[in-house]
């Protein structure tokens, strides 16, 4: 056996994982506070993507200005998708929610194909080109770069919902609504929130991985691919969500490289309906979740 | 981005005008003769979209400059579509209203998936000659598809003459390696397995295959392959664009001097455009010239006099723009033969017309005279991207399979 091979195959699969995992913990951090299955998350994505198209192509501006304006900007769209087209559906049976998010998708992919066009598009170059060796194991520098950037911002929400007021509000209202809601926690703005923190984390992710492998109108079907990850590490766990996220992307990797590109999807898939037959709630969900 | 949309209101104003003029000045074209209807499933959304609305565009333009050289022997040409959003069900439903309702000759498909779905409809009915935007090798199969053609080479064809190119390129009497890379789909798989005999059959070693999703992802862990298979050339076939540019970029990162090229889907000016000096390199084979080539000739000269009329603000025109004019002008070769023979307008009588195609001279839009082999015209070329000109530059004769 090939062990360097294995390394670097392994490497690009964490690498890559970790994305997932950035993806994933947008999904969670908005079922978590609001019990709401985003299917719009890819979609949110793809548009922080164009954006930072618009901004960096478009507008020509430094790379570094623009990709937090179009996190930004994804971000602030998914708190007005939780005030003008989620919060109205409070109290609506879970079905009918899911439905307005698929619907939201489909919004949003039209918009773009509106605004850019349908032709697939790459994002301006801006991160180093300079291939990195982790002692002799090479990895490509996009991932590696997209995979420390992802990282910064997962220790950065890490200790924003450990040590934040804003933090220990969202994590109260997750547990217990009712209980944070006696105890004077906005439980609307903290909803407000997590679609906004949810969106900010899959806006960066969707940036990341445009910049890696291209971005098109279909770009959002990632999203949904993620939605495996989030199952198999259990729909309300963010531990869950870290650690699926790298474990399926190395899986989906190593299974590329060994077997073919056409087993990546059924290698995943294995894993997931292995999961759902010994822990339906996920490696780290907790009994309760209601599933659709 | 206002200024984007506001152009791309322009156009949709520029396109609807031609649709209005067309409509008014058929009925006053002086012919009395029944309108010949273009049907098409046109996919103007959905993931061809990119594609979609330049077929859409070459086939509007080569019905507009048709009726104003007097139609076909007198007949004025109707041009009537539906977008499918590239979904089969759409199309069918496209087709059932458009031939519902018309006396349609000729319809555009708008995928492989389509065609094949449609073809037990069309042998019954016997009345319709299909192509459109599959180069599906599958649909040459005359038993099956007796009524649908390829305005081109089939995808198999394609890696025919993209492999007679690369044994070209052979030095010190060694075969060069090649490596093939396609997507996971139908159209992804279609021509690999015959690549893989006729490869077999030159003496050209296959040193790897990769599989990929189509569309966006990451590929650093197939590059890594690619870094120790050291292929001469990588064929790329079932993409757009993404990931071709990850590839070319990370294996020349790697120090790899490989050579890239694609079939007709990925040979489009869309990929200079977006890749830029990245590009430079890229080879593509082509059954038609491109809009802006060197070449010339009096059909070639029409369409880019057409589609200046049309919208002189859209520039050059994609190759889906050339691919819709094309299938038009052979669908119009087709009925002006079989009318010319005195024969009715069927599938069958069409087929024979269309099956009777040799040393046809296309007028430029293709560079040598072609003959129709199994449903299909097994011609192109192959051509290199010249990133600083931003144009492909053709670097073999014209290739025509037998």
């Amino acid at each position: 056996m090939d062990w360097l091979f294995f390394g670097e195959i392994s490497l690009a699969g964490l690498a890559m994982g970790g994305l997932y995992a950035l993806i994933a913990l947008g999904f969670v951090i908005i079922y978590k506070a609001t019990r709401v299955i985003n299917f719009a998350i890819g979609e949110i994505m793809m548009f922080a993507a164009y954006l930072f198209l618009a901004f960096a192509g478009g507008m020509e501006m430094s790379p570094w200005v623009a990709l937090p304006l179009a996190v930004l900007g994804g971000s602030l769209l998914g708190g007005v998708i939780e005030k003008v087209m989620i919060r109205p559906m409070l109290g609506e049976s879970s079905i009918s929610v899911v439905m307005v998010t698929i619907g939201i998708a489909s919004i949003l992919v039209g918009l773009v194909e509106l605004v850019w066009g349908a032709d697939p598009q790459l994002l301006p170059g801006f991160l180093p080109r300079k291939p990195v060796f982790i002692g002799e194991m090479y990895l490509a520098p996009k991932i590696a770069y997209g995979f420390l950037i992802g990282a910064a911002l997962l220790v950065v929400y890490l200790l924003y919902f450990r040590f934040s007021r804003g933090g220990v509000a969202l994590r109260a209202t997750a547990s217990d609504q009712a209980a944070a809601y006696s105890m004077g926690i906005n439980v609307r703005r903290v909803f407000n929130l997590a679609w906004v923190f949810g969106s900010l984390a899959a806006s960066l992710a969707g940036v990341l991985v445009a910049a890696t492998g291209g971005l098109s109108p279909q770009f959002g079907a990632i999203g949904l691919s993620v939605l495996v990850v989030v199952i198999v590490g259990g729909l309300d766990s963010i531990l869950g969500a870290l650690i699926a996220g790298v474990f399926i992307g190395w899986l989906e990797t190593v299974a590329g490289a060994y077997l073919g590109g056409e087993y990546r999807m059924p290698a995943t898939f294995a894993v997931l309906a292995a999961i759902l037959v010994l822990r339906p709630y996920g490696l780290f969900g907790t009994h309760e979740i209601e599933r659709v | 981005m206002f200024k984007s949309i506001l152009n791309k209101g322009r156009r949709l104003a520029g396109i609807g005008s031609v649709a209005a003029a067309l409509l008014i000045a058929a009925p006053a074209m002086a012919q009395d003769k029944e309108p010949i209807v273009f049907g098409g499933s046109i996919p103007l959304s959905g993931v061809f979209a990119f594609a979609g609305v330049h077929l859409h565009a070459g086939l509007t333009d080569y019905t507009t400059w048709i009726n104003s050289e007097g139609g076909i022997n007198g007949h004025p040409v109707k041009y009537v579509m539906e977008d499918t959003g590239y979904e089969v069900d759409r199309s069918v439903a496209a087709f059932k209203k458009i031939t519902g309702s018309n006396k349609v000759p000729v319809y555009y498909g708008d995928s492989t998936g389509f065609m094949k779905t449609i073809a037990s409809e069309l042998n019954s009915r016997g009345t319709t000659l299909m192509s459109g935007a599959s180069f599906a090798t599958a649909l040459t199969d005359n038993e099956k598809y007796p009524y649908q053609f390829i305005p081109g080479p089939n995808y198999s064809q394609m890696f025919g003459i993209i492999l007679e190119y690369i044994a070209t390129q052979g030095k010190d009497g060694d075969m060069p390696t090649v490596a093939f890379v396609y997507s996971d789909t139908e159209f992804g798989k279609d021509p690999i397995e015959n690549g893989r005999a006729k490869a077999a059959e030159m003496g050209i070693e296959v040193v790897e295959e990769i599989v990929t999703k189509p569309g966006s992802v990451d590929v650093s862990a197939e590059v890594l392959k690619m870094r120790r298979a050291r292929p001469d050339f990588v064929v790329f076939h079932g993409y757009v664009l993404s990931p071709i540019n990850e590839f070319m970029v990370q294996m020349r990162q790697m120090g790899l001097d490989t050579q890239f090229m694609g079939t007709f889907w990925s040979s489009d000016k869309l990929i200079i455009n977006k890749m830029g000096e990245d590009a430079d390199g890229y080879m593509g084979v082509m059954p038609y010239n491109y809009y802006d080539s060197a070449e010339g000739g009096p059909m070639l000269d029409a369409l880019r006099a057409q589609a200046e009329k049309s919208d002189p603000d859209a520039g050059y025109r994609p190759t889906g723009y050339m691919q819709g004019w094309f299938n038009a002008m052979v669908w119009t070769e087709v009925i002006k033969r079989t009318l010319d023979a005195g024969k009715e307008l069927t599938a069958d009588n069409m087929a024979d017309s269309l099956a009777s195609i040799e040393d046809w001279d296309t007028g430029g839009i293709i560079g040598i005279p072609v003959t129709v082999r199994d449903m299909s015209f097994p011609v192109g070329r192959i051509w290199r991207v010249n990133a600083k000109e931003g144009r492909y530059e053709p670097v073999s004769d014209w290739i025509h399979l037998d």
